[in-house]
């Protein structure tokens, strides 16, 4: 369904971006700021909903152009892939890694936590199944 | 032997599924290379078992020998280890044998169906693994696990024709009794490894413990362990169908034929017997063994055998001489435990197995293949020799050694267990001669049936007439014109490989004794001895076996005993299942209302319940909470008061909009909350909560039904006082909560290791600063693994629920189909 309304669509065009860009900046942050893999991806399920109600699905498609289930399929198995690594090399199922390294030219040193990898994956997931499920009950409406 | 040997047991395990399941990858039409695919699985089982048995020998099966373990999941005592003693081994050889002759044989059985062949190797390869599982595993949960396998994918295999809605309604049968007994082992299983572990420390979960090191704390007047004896042993007669239990059996002949072949020659219904084996060195010191298993497998063996002379189609006549079988070859492990001049009482155990399978499998095969061309009605075969000669000889080979006859090992075999009855004596008085009486008639029976078919399959008189068909024939699977060459010659083949080894143990019983001497767990030094012995030296139960030859014949060529019965035992099930369905289909239309609120009403006073027993429990729920704090912070006091108020408000408004809206200020207030109190994190999940469900909501406001529904008021006062009370309680129990001076605090854990660990977490933290993050995706990373799991399920759900239809209904039939599917 779609809200025709100039006020929301040209809204919708300077909220868009800066949200989804939101939503990976909470994703990336999550371990140490507020934010997360499961609020990263509600921002960015949000986002793309109501863009949807603004400028409708085809516009939708063009800015997501992968079918939701594929998202929960990616996400789904990069949360147990991460999971599972730890196995191989011998240690508990979930154990993280944590870490530093060194980029070059930057002086501080990269802080890295491998549950960030499970954590993308919960974004996708929660991507997957917020988009997928909404954008199903509106197509049936349509 | 060190853990390779255990990944090798493993690999050997698992090789029939991973090699079955890999032929899905093969282009649908290389039928040749997808039989040979699938051949190797069950070969390369054999090949593993029998370098296993060269690498390390057979081990005892009274001090068996220690098998390394590779950890799985050590705290509930599931790890993986491979027992390959003789009675396990020697099972592993005859499943993973036959399951390669079985793979031959559907190859000419379904001929060049592509779809069958595509589907049955995978479902074959995959019981043929949970087979090899059950009789090659150690620790006893292990058993337990492949048990449930066996009676999944079994399930599987007999429901094969799923347009057949009959032979899925036997599937179901064969399923849910095989699937009863799986819960009763497992209740065993568990409460042996409790029972053993009181005052000693560490249970016993392992056969190998319970056969060696630790027989000896088995207490055979502990009623815990009589109780898991009990139970274990239920478990192994559902499977190896004992009366009561046996119609799943028969039931099962709606399987395609290789299934039958399989299922009831050498696995499946051998599973019981085999569980009745592992258990017999230790358990059957309890008295109960012999009182329960002695009577429950003599009746069977007699019921089954008086049945299966009554039958037409030749499966179902198998079916039955099996059941009569495996109730003999329970008989004679109840046997085994009464005392004969001080030693137990059973001989040469694995040969009367083996003998069993490799009779029974070749009559089913040729069955199947007799069906495939003519029939499987025994009165439609008169004269069938003129149209297949060598199916008919096969299938008469296999025949006389059902009957027993001189020159198969299934003479000694007959021999041995009319020989511990006649010791029973010993023990039991004159009880034997009971005993001895029904054996004997078994055998009359048995003789019959070969009788029978001998005449009719030869066209000789005295054979049966042609009557009415009932057809019952295999041509249910597709391929019309018979193929021609080598590979259709694999429909009668296998079955010949397997009968010659009767003739080989029945004419050379020394290579016999070479071969199987090894893994048998009673063998007599001197071998076993010939037919020719025998006769020379005559005992009582050589002339019990001559006058049941002669009683047989008689009555194989009477007049009587020719027509075809039902099996009463047939009606157990289906009655069972019409109570179950009629009794709870009544019970479920009460509960399953399938409006939302009643469930939520449901939900609330189940809380409710349990909330009032903590208090009566614990009386510190009612000591008056430290209230002073609450007005400290006034901001935080308005914006509760501002979520009581719309939380209020809901119920009494009418209109669907406004109460989307209220309950968005509700739920905006509690964001606020959060914020107030700090609590970034939530407030921020909250907020997209709130915006995603007004979405939802204003998506789904547009479907539901104008029309008011009359009872929605009636009970309105009633749900609003659940709703109040509950509120209350979860107030009342945060308050209670806060005040609890316990420590350490489990947030003050949470705080102190989020971002580096102490030596309380062995040094590691989560290395993140937000602790709400940390518990997600670290701490308790498992449940977060578990709840993305359950989301993305969800959402199939509905993407199925929901699929695009071709032409999309109007917008009133869509709500009444939304309304409908929510009631259902």
């Amino acid at each position: 369904m779609t809200i025709s309304s100039p006020v929301l669509r040209n809204s919708m065009r300077l909220i868009l971006p800066l949200t989804l860009l939101y939503a990976l900046f909470a994703m990336l942050k999550g371990h140490n700021e507020p934010g997360g893999g499961f609020i990263g991806g509600m921002i960015f399920a949000t986002a793309v909903c109501t863009y949807r109600m603004s400028h409708g699905y085809a516009a939708q498609l063009r800015l997501l152009p992968i079918h939701p289930r594929i998202l929960i399929f990616l996400g789904l198995g990069l949360a147990l892939g991460t999971s599972a690594v730890p196995l191989l090399l011998g240690h508990p199922f979930l154990r993280s890694a944590v870490g530093e390294f060194h980029l070059p030219f930057t002086h501080h040193p990269f802080h890295y936590a491998s549950a960030m990898a499970f954590d993308l994956g919960v974004m996708l997931v929660v991507v997957g199944v917020a988009v997928g499920m909404i954008t199903q009950l509106s197509e049936e409406l349509e | 032997m060190t853990t390779s040997a255990t990944v090798w047991l493993l690999l050997c395990v698992l090789a029939p599924a991973v090699l079955g399941c890999a032929t899905l990858w093969l282009p649908r039409r290389a039928i040749a290379a997808r039989t040979l695919v699938a051949l190797l699985g069950p070969v390369a089982s054999f090949g593993i078992l029998l370098q296993h048995f060269g690498a390390y020998g057979v081990s005892p099966i009274e001090a068996p020998a220690a098998t390394p373990v590779i950890d799985w999941i050590p705290v509930l005592h599931l790890n993986l280890s491979f027992l390959a003693d003789g009675l396990g081994g020697f099972f592993g050889l005859l499943v993973s044998g036959i399951g390669a002759l079985i793979v031959l044989y559907a190859r000419g059985y379904f001929g060049r169906d592509e779809a069958a062949l595509f589907r049955f190797y995978p479902t074959l390869g995959f019981f043929t693994t949970a087979m090899m599982g059950i009789v090659l595993a150690d620790y006893m949960l292990l058993t337990v696990l492949f048990w449930e396998l066996t009676s999944i994918s079994s399930f599987l295999l007999i429901g094969w024709d799923r347009d057949d809605r009959h032979a899925v309604k036997l599937a179901m049968q064969a399923f849910f009794t095989t699937g009863l007994g799986g819960m009763f082992l497992m209740g065993g299983v568990l409460m042996c490894g409790y029972a053993t572990g009181l005052g000693h420390g560490e249970g016993l979960w392992r056969w190998s413990e319970v056969l060696g090191a630790g027989a000896g704390r088995i207490n055979v007047s502990d009623p815990l362990i009589i109780w898991s004896f009990v139970l274990m042993l239920f478990g192994a007669a559902t499977k190896s169908a004992q009366w009561p239990f046996h119609y799943w059996l028969p039931g099962a002949m709606a399987a395609p034929t290789p299934v039958s072949a399989f299922l009831h020659s050498a696995t499946m219904v051998k599973a019981g017997v085999f569980l009745t084996g592992r258990m017999f060195p230790v358990f059957a010191a309890l008295d109960l063994w012999g009182q329960i298993i002695i009577p429950l497998g003599a009746f069977t063996m007699l019921l089954a055998a008086l049945i299966a002379l009554n039958q037409h189609d030749l499966k179902r006549i198998f079916a039955y001489t099996t059941v009569s079988q495996l109730g003999l070859l329970m008989c004679m492990y109840g046997l085994g435990s009464l005392d004969y001049h001080g030693h137990a009482n059973i001989e040469w155990d694995i040969t009367q197995i083996a003998n069993h399978a490799f009779y029974k499998a070749p009559l089913f095969i040729i069955a199947g293949a007799l069906g495939h061309f003519i029939s499987r009605d025994i009165t439609q075969l008169n004269g069938a020799f003129r149209k297949q000669p060598a199916m008919v000889i096969t299938m008469l080979l296999a025949g006389y050694a059902l009957a027993a006859g001189p020159g198969t090992i299934s003479f000694q075999a007959k021999e041995f267990f009319l020989h511990a009855i006649h010791h029973a004596q010993e023990s039991i008085g004159p009880w034997w001669m009971v005993l001895m009486a029904m054996a004997a008639i078994t055998a009359v029976c048995n003789v019959a049936i070969f009788v029978r078919l001998l005449t009719t399959l030869m066209g000789w008189p005295g054979g049966m007439k042609r009557e009415a068909s009932h057809a019952h024939d295999d041509h249910a699977h597709g391929h019309a014109e018979h193929e021609h060459g080598p590979w259709a010659h694999l429909i009668w083949i296998p079955g010949l490989v397997l009968v010659s080894l009767q003739y080989v143990g029945g004419l050379a019983p020394g290579l016999w004794t070479q071969w199987i001497a090894p893994l048998e767990t009673h063998a007599a030094a001197e071998g076993i001895p010939t037919a020719l012995h025998a006769f020379m030296h005559p005992t009582l139960p050589l002339y019990v076996s001559l006058i049941a030859m002669a009683g047989g014949a008689v009555v194989g060529l009477g007049p009587l005993m020719r027509g075809a019965i039902v099996d009463v035992h047939d009606r157990i099930y289906p009655a069972m299942y019409w109570l179950s369905v009629t009794g709870g289909g009544r019970a479920f239309r009460v509960i399953q209302t399938g409006r939302f609120r009643n469930y939520i009403v449901f939900v609330l006073i189940a809380f409710l319940g349990a909330y009032l027993c903590a208090m009566i429990l614990d009386p510190a729920m009612l000591d008056w909470p430290a209230t002073e704090s609450i007005f400290e912070f006034i901001p935080g006091v308005l914006l509760g008061v501002i979520i009581c108020a719309t939380a209020i408000l809901m119920p009494i408004v009418q209109s669907r909009v406004v109460r989307v809206i209220i309950l968005g200020s509700c739920g905006f207030s509690v964001v606020g909350m959060y914020l107030l109190y700090q609590a970034p994190d939530l407030a921020l999940t909250q907020l997209m909560f709130e915006i995603i469900s007004v979405i939802l909501f204003v998506l789904v406001l547009r479907l539901l039904p104008d029309t008011k529904e009359t009872d929605a008021a009636s009970g309105r006062w009633w749900r609003f006082t659940i709703g109040s009370m509950t509120g209350l309680a979860i107030g009342w129990l945060t308050l209670v909560a806060a005040q609890s001076g316990a420590e350490p605090r489990l947030g003050e854990f949470f705080a102190r290791h989020s971002s580096t660990g102490t030596e309380m977490t062995g040094g590691r933290g989560g290395g993140g600063n937000n602790i709400v993050n940390v518990v997600l995706v670290d701490f308790r990373g498992f449940d977060t693994l578990g709840e993305i799991t359950v989301l993305s399920i969800a959402a199939l759900g509905v993407f199925s629920l929901f699929r695009r239809r071709e032409s999309l209904p109007t917008q009133d039939e869509f709500g009444d189909q939304l309304m409908r599917s929510v009631r259902a």
